[in-house]
C-alpha cells in the first residue's frame, strides 16, 4: 500500500512534522550554545576595556586580567550621578541588570541616543533632559595599573557606513588621555577601518581634552591637518569616519567629565 | 533628510552589486539585453520594497530580544533571534507567490513584463541581503527601513541595466575568446565599481 | 515506444549498486573543481562568494560552512526524496537548508566569535546560495545518499577553491599577510628584516586589493586563465 505523498493530508501532515522537528532542533541549538555566546561577547569587552588601558589580553586571559586590573564598575546618568556600582571583582553575570559591565552602550546608542542627537544637534539641554528621560546610563570603569589609577570610558558613535565605538581611558588629572581603542562594525576597508589599527590608537596617547569653555574638549582633524595638544590627525580619505569618532569623543566624555567633578566634589566636601 | 541620505547611500555608495556583490547571480545570467534587464530590475525593487518593511515588521514586534513586550511584558527576555534567517526567507518567498498572484489578477499588463521574473526572484541574493543588512543596521523606524529596501533596489537596477547596455554593445567588440561572455563582464563589473567608489566621500 | 523507455528505465534502476567510488561517482568530485565549476561555469553562488575574500581565514571558514550545509542539504534531501511532497518541495529545500545554515551561524558566534563579526551577514546569504539550491534541486532530489554525498563534496569543493584563490591573491596582496584560523593574520612582507621602506616593510600595500571591485577582477581574470587552458569553455559572445 502506497500513501498518495501529493494528497493534501499528508501534505499538511509532513509540514507539521518538519515545522516541529525544525523548530526544536534549531531552538535546541540556539539555547544550549547562548550562555557561550554571551561569554564571547563578555570577553571581548573586558579585551576592548583592558586594551584602553593598553593591557595585552587575548580570549583566555581576559576574564583573569580584568579582575585583577578593574577595581570598580560605576553605572553614571547624563549629569553624571551615580546609578549604580559593583566592586571590581564581582563576578560578571549576563543576567544582572544592575551590573555596570551589562550595560549595552550600542543598543542604547541605537534606540535612543542617535535619535535625540540628530533631532536636538548641538543644544545640549535638550539632549540633557532627553537622555535623562529616557534612562540612558553611562557605564565607567575604574583600572588601578601599576599603583596608577585610570578611568576606561566605553563610546559610540556613527561612522560611514554603520557603529563606530571605542574606549578611552583617562589619567586621574581627569584630562590627560592614557590609551584609546576603536572599533566599527563595516567601515571601508584600508581607509575608515584604519581607526582600529595601532597607528591610529596611539596618537591619542598623552593628549589634553580641552577644558575651557565654548572649545571643543578634543577634535579629530582631517587627514594630514597641523595638530595640537587637543587634536590627532584623522584618517586620509577616511574623513567621514574621524568626523564620527570626533562626534562620539565630545557627545560622550563630557557626561564622564561631569561624573568625575561631582566624585571630586564629594571628596571636597569631606 | 535623513530619507534621502539612505535612499541615494542605497543606490550609489552601498550598492548591492557594487558594493557586496549581492544578486550576482540573476545580475550575470539576465543581462544579456537591456529589455529583460529593465524587467527584472523593477521586479527586484519592488519586491525590496515589500519585503524590506514587512521583514522590519517581524524583527522588531517578534524575533528581537524583548520585541514581544507588545503582548506581555514578562516577554521581554524572550529572544527569538536565532530564528530570522528562516523567517525572513519564508516571507521572502511567501511575499513573492503573494505578489505574483495579485499582479496576475489585477494588473496583467504589469504581470505580462514581470511575471517571469518574480519566481527567479526569491533566492536573489539581493532581496535576503535587504532584510539582512536592515537588521543588523537596525534602522529606527520603518520608513527609514523602507526607503532603505527602495534605495538598494534602485541601485540594484542600475547596475544591472547598466551592464546590460555594455553587453549589448561589447558583442561587436574583440574580446579575447577566453574573456568572452562570463569573464569580460566580471571585469566590466569591477570596472564599475571602481567607478562607483567614487561616490563613497559624498555626504548629504 | 513509451513502454520500451520505461523497461529501459527500470532496468537501469535494478542494475547492481555500484561502488561508491566508481568511475561515474569519481566524476561527481572531479567535474565542480573545474569543466563545471559552480562558479565560474556555471555561475552560480558567486553572491556570497566574493565579499567575504579580503582575508584567507574568512574564505576558509565561509568554505567549511558552505561544505558543511551542502553535505547535510544534501544528504538530508536525498533521504527524504520519496516522502517530500511535490507541491512543497521548494519550500521544504529553503526550510532544511536556513535551519543548518542558522546551525551554522551560532556555532560560529560561540566557538569562533570574531570570524563570525567579520561574515556578518554572508553567513545568513548562504540560504540564497544559488548552488545548494541548485544541487538540491538538480541532484539531490533525484539520486541515492551515496552519490549525493559526493556531488555536494565536489561542488562545495569547485566553490572553495575559487573563494581561496581570490582570497590568496588578495589578502597577500593588499595587505601583505597571510592569515589562517586559529593563527591570526601572518605579515611576511613587514618583518624586520625587510624594513627598508616607509611604513615598515618594502611592501606598499595596494589597498584596491582590498576593496570590492578587485574581488570581481580576480575571478575575471581566474575564468580567462581556466578557458584558456580548457578551451571547451569558451563562449560565443
Amino acid at each position: 500500500m502506497a500513501i498518495n505523498k501529493n494528497s493534501n493530508g499528508y501534505t499538511f501532515f509532513f509540514a507539521i512534522a518538519m515545522v516541529v522537528v525544525v523548530g526544536t532542533t534549531l531552538a535546541v541549538t540556539a539555547f544550549g550554545l547562548k550562555p557561550l555566546q554571551q561569554k564571547n561577547q563578555a570577553t571581548k569587552k573586558m579585551m576592548d576595556i583592558l586594551g584602553a588601558v593598553k593591557v595585552d589580553a587575548d580570549r583566555s586571559n581576559a576574564a583573569a586580567l580584568f579582575t585583577e586590573y578593574v577595581t570598580r564598575r560605576v553605572a553614571v546618568n547624563y549629569n553624571g550621578e551615580v546609578i549604580s556600582e559593583k566592586p571590581g571583582d564581582a563576578e560578571v553575570d549576563p543576567t544582572d541588570k544592575n551590573d555596570p559591565f551589562n550595560i549595552d552602550v550600542k543598543k542604547d546608542y541605537k534606540a535612543n541616543v542617535k535619535k535625540f542627537v540628530q533631532q536636538f544637534g548641538d543644544n545640549e539641554e535638550k539632549l540633557a533632559s532627553a537622555l535623562e528621560e529616557a534612562g540612558v546610563v553611562f557605564p565607567v570603569f575604574e583600572v588601578v595599573k601599576d599603583g596608577e589609577k585610570f578611568f576606561v570610558c566605553p563610546m559610540v558613535g556613527t561612522g560611514l557606513w554603520g557603529p563606530i565605538w571605542g574606549y578611552v581611558s583617562l589619567e586621574e588629572d581627569y584630562k590627560t588621555i592614557y590609551g584609546a581603542r576603536f572599533d566599527h562594525k563595516a567601515e571601508t576597508p584600508g581607509l575608515g577601518a584604519e581607526i582600529k589599527e595601532d597607528f591610529f590608537q596611539v596618537k591619542f596617547e598623552g593628549k589634553q581634552l580641552q577644558l575651557a569653555d565654548g572649545s571643543d574638549l578634543f577634535n579629530v582633524l582631517k587627514g594630514g591637518a597641523q595638530t595640537n595638544e587637543h587634536s590627532v590627525d584623522g584618517i586620509t580619505g577616511g574623513t567621514i569616519t574621524s568626523k564620527g569618532v570626533d562626534e562620539m569623543l565630545n557627545r560622550t566624555l563630557p557626561v564622564y567629565l561631569n561624573y568625575f567633578e561631582n566624585a571630586n566634589n564629594q571628596r571636597a566636601q569631606r | 533628510m535623513e530619507y534621502m541620505s539612505i535612499f541615494v547611500k542605497g543606490i550609489f555608495v552601498e550598492n548591492m552589486i557594487f558594493a557586496y556583490f549581492l544578486g550576482m547571480c540573476s545580475y550575470l545570467a539576465v543581462s544579456k539585453t537591456v529589455k529583460t534587464a529593465v524587467g527584472l530590475g523593477f521586479a527586484v525593487i519592488f519586491v525590496l520594497g515589500i519585503t524590506v518593511p514587512i521583514n522590519y515588521l517581524l524583527e522588531n514586534y517578534v524575533l528581537a530580544e524583548g520585541a514581544l513586550t507588545w503582548l506581555d511584558e514578562s516577554y521581554a527576555t524572550i529572544d527569538l533571534s536565532f530564528l530570522s534567517f528562516i523567517m525572513f526567507i519564508a516571507v521572502i518567498a511567501s511575499m513573492v507567490q503573494l505578489v505574483e498572484m495579485i499582479v496576475e489578477k489585477f494588473a496583467p499588463a504589469l504581470y505580462g513584463a514581470l511575471g517571469i521574473f518574480l519566481p527567479l526572484i526569491a533566492v536573489n541574493c539581493a532581496i535576503l541581503g535587504g532584510a539582512l543588512f536592515m537588521q543588523e543596521r537596525q534602522y529606527p523606524t520603518i520608513g527609514e527601513a523602507t526607503v532603505f529596501g527602495l534605495g538598494s533596489g534602485v541601485g540594484w537596477w542600475l547596475a544591472i541595466v547598466a551592464i546590460a547596455a555594455i553587453r549589448e554593445k561589447i558583442r561587436y567588440s574583440h574580446v579575447p575568446a577566453p574573456l568572452r561572455g562570463l569573464g569580460i563582464t566580471f571585469i566590466i563589473t569591477g570596472l564599475m565599481g571602481m567607478a562607483f567608489m567614487s561616490f563613497m566621500g559624498i555626504e548629504i | 515506444m513509451s513502454t520500451e523507455a520505461q523497461v529501459v528505465e527500470k532496468e537501469v534502476e535494478k542494475k547492481p549498486s555500484e561502488p561508491l567510488f566508481s568511475k561515474k561517482n569519481r566524476k561527481l568530485l572531479t567535474d565542480p573543481l573545474d569543466d563545471s565549476n559552480p562558479i565560474t561555469v556555471q555561475v552560480l553562488g558567486i553572491c556570497s562568494a566574493l565579499a567575504i575574500t579580503v582575508q584567507l581565514q574568512q574564505a576558509v571558514i565561509m568554505s567549511l560552512s558552505v561544505l558543511f550545509v551542502m553535505i547535510g542539504g544534501n544528504v538530508i534531501v536525498s533521504i527524504l526524496r520519496n516522502s517530500i511532497p511535490d507541491r512543497i518541495r521548494i519550500i521544504v529545500q529553503l526550510v532544511v537548508i536556513a535551519a543548518l545554515v542558522i546551525i551554522v551561524n551560532e556555532v560560529l558566534k560561540a566557538f569562533l566569535p570574531d570570524i563570525s563579526e567579520k561574515l556578518s551577514v554572508f553567513v545568513g546569504l548562504i540560504i540564497t546560495n544559488c548552488i545548494i539550491m541548485g544541487r538540491l534541486e538538480a541532484f539531490a532530489l533525484g539520486n541515492k545518499v551515496g552519490p549525493s554525498f559526493l556531488d555536494a563534496i565536489g561542488n562545495a569543493m569547485g566553490y572553495a577553491w575559487i573563494l581561496l584563490a581570490v582570497a590568496i591573491v588578495r589578502e597577500v596582496f593588499g595587505s601583505g599577510a597571510i592569515s589562517l584560523p586559529g593563527m591570526g593574520q601572518v605579515k611576511f612582507f613587514d618583518t624586520e628584516w625587510a624594513g627598508f621602506f616607509a611604513n615598515g616593510g618594502f611592501y606598499e600595500h595596494n589597498n584596491l586589493m582590498i576593496l570590492p571591485p578587485m574581488a570581481l577582477i580576480v575571478v575575471g581574470i581566474i575564468i580567462w586563465i581556466q578557458r584558456s587552458r580548457n578551451t571547451k569553455l569558451i563562449e560565443e559572445n
